[in-house]
């Protein structure tokens, strides 16, 4: 089917050119013969001339517009197969996940433990030092990572079920690792009637994240479905790192997150 | 939000438009032709030939082809706002080429009929048929209830653009808006000539149709070429005279701020994904929203959408 609109498209294109060539040709021939003061017979032939080239010339002109529209039937064919199925709001979402090194799965650095020792000296090693151990593991790491909560068993009173506890109850824990820029969407009431969800749904497209997960595969962008950034009259308002964007559309929000490249 | 304005700028615009039919419907004349050379001043045996004149097309087809008119805008807002057929729009398209363009040679033609309603209003000697006057009102009127109908599936000068339309590319918003402006230009220019008195005027509209010559298969060499050149570039941005250049279709934009209905994004079932918007070679998708004044009728953001084809197709 392919090939049959590519050569159909080829074909019909070439004898648009010769088409028109041939027009341009007989407009060139004719337009060199001046039609001056003639005796009545020379004027006679350069009528019939006239009327010879005009038939001629109008014969050639259909088959140019059935050439021309042969062509753009095959050439439509041709472009359709080439159509992209994703949509096309955003861009290049298809893309995405090779941006930042390469791998879809980029391997986490192994993690250097002597902070957590360092911190353990630092703060204690009581029950009571458990939420300010786990704020500078959370600080240092940007999460909790499985190998230093491990160790801060290890080295201190801290059970692992207490702090499993703590951090699954406090949301500014987490568990996983992020990504390079943390977009936080505001859903709070403003933004949510103005669309937040479209926003963060639009995203979640963007960045190709999958269900149930926040961050997507290449660790460039965790997305985070806060309650209220403070900003309602923007809404809806979305934060990427330091920067604020207000009055989102799906495409806006896309466009936001570029001033972190 | 009342609709209150709305209707009066319609009633406003509908008696306008009757108030210019009355006007340049005043008296019907006779053109003077005695004042061509008789053959005693001529002299040296000159014999006036008998004089050929082509017969004016019947009256009757005249009316028919303002009937096919209406009939043509009636059934495009169907095909688009009802069934939302792009396949049907089409099929509606390639008519109105074959009868309004190829075999009517471009002649039932709002757009230059603008021409001849504004000389018909300034020049007291000059009226203008009631076909005439049917065929630049007609479609404004479609316009102000359900938007851009004509440009969509009849206009044969939209047709041909709208059938070469290949692989366009999305004009960007401001440069768009800002060549958007030059129809309003043209359309002051044409005015301008068209007022002017009787020897030095001038149909700009007609004379710059750059499709026209090919309707006939005949025409000025530097007019076929410029035609040929809207039309390549027609292939990549979508209908470039239509968007930047056609008077008429400025008419057209202001009596759509009226309208209404019009080509609607289905707002209930909207999935956001922006595949109309990608589709719409016109630039009239905003915001996942139909511009309408913008819109022209070609129904792609139907086609184009995953939730419309389940309902027609």
């Amino acid at each position: 089917m392919r090939s049959i609109a590519r050569t159909g498209s080829l074909i019909a294109g070439s004898l648009v050119v010769l088409l028109v060539a041939i027009l341009l040709m007989d407009y060139a021939l004719a337009s060199r013969q001046p039609f001056a003061s003639r005796p009545a017979a020379e004027q006679k032939r350069v009528t019939a001339a006239r009327l010879a080239r005009k038939a001629r010339d109008n014969a050639v002109a259909w088959a140019l517009i059935a050439a021309a529209a042969a062509f753009l039937t095959f050439a439509k064919e041709l472009v359709k197969q080439e159509k992209p199925s994703m949509p096309v709001g955003c861009g290049r979402s298809a893309t995405r996940g090779s941006r930042a090194d390469g791998g879809v799965h980029p391997t986490l650095p192994e993690l250097d433990l002597a902070f957590v020792e360092q911190m353990v000296a630092k703060i204690g090693r009581g029950k009571e030092a458990g939420i300010p151990l786990l704020q500078a593991i959370q600080n240092h790491y940007r999460y909790l990572p499985d190998e230093a909560l491990r160790r801060v068993c290890e080295l201190t009173e801290i059970t692992p079920a207490e702090i499993a506890g703590t951090s699954s109850f406090y949301g500014q824990f987490r568990r996983s690792p992020v990504g390079e820029h943390i977009v936080r969407v505001c859903h709070g009431t403003a933004c949510h009637v103005s669309g937040a969800r479209q926003i963060t749904e639009e995203l979640r497209r963007y960045l190709a994240i999958p269900d149930g997960e926040d961050t997507d595969a290449a660790r460039m962008f965790t997305l985070d479905e806060v309650a209220c950034l403070g900003c309602c009259s923007l809404a809806p308002v979305l934060m990427v790192d330091g920067h604020t964007a207000g009055k989102l559309t799906p495409a806006t929000a896309c466009e936001a997150l570029k001033v972190t490249a | 939000m009342s609709r209150l304005p709305q209707v009066i700028g319609r009633a406003c615009v509908i008696l306008a438009l009757l108030a210019q039919t009355a006007l340049a419907q005043a008296i019907p004349y006779q053109r003077p032709v005695d004042t061509a050379p008789q053959a005693d001043s001529i002299g040296g045996g000159y014999k006036v030939p008998a004089v050929q004149k082509p017969l004016p097309r019947d009256y009757w087809l005249q009316v028919l082809d303002v009937v096919a008119l209406a009939a043509a805008m009636g059934i495009s807002v169907w095909l688009v706002l009802k069934r939302r057929s792009r396949k049907w729009l089409t099929a509606l398209t390639i008519g109105s080429l074959a009868y309004f363009g190829f075999y009517r040679e471009g002649c039932i033609c709002p757009i230059g009929s603008l021409q001849n309603v504004v000389v018909a209003l300034a020049d007291p000697k000059y009226s203008i048929p009631m076909v005439v006057t049917a065929t630049f009102v007609l479609p404004l009127v479609v316009a102000l209830y359900f938007g851009r109908a004509f440009c969509g599936g009849v206009c044969a000068l939209g047709a041909i653009q709208e059938l070469v339309v290949l692989k366009p590319v999305q004009v960007p918003r401001r440069l768009d808006r800002a060549l958007g402006l030059l129809k309003y230009v043209y359309l002051g220019l044409a005015i301008l000539f068209a007022v002017k008195p009787a020897l030095a005027r001038d149909f700009l509209i007609c004379r710059f149709d750059p499709f026209v010559g090919f309707f006939r298969r005949t025409g000025a060499p530097h007019m076929l070429i410029l035609g040929g050149a809207f039309l390549v570039v027609g292939m990549f941005v979508g209908r470039p005279y239509c968007r930047y250049l056609c008077p008429y279709g400025g008419l057209l934009a202001w009596c759509t701020r009226l309208a209404r209905r019009g080509v609607t994004i289905t707002p209930n079932k909207e999935l956001d994904c922006g595949l109309c918007a990608g589709a719409c070679p016109y630039g009239a998708i905003e915001r996942m929203r139909a511009v309408r004044r913008n819109c022209l009728y070609c129904a792609r953001c139907y086609a184009y959408c995953p939730r419309e084809r389940g309902v027609a197709s």
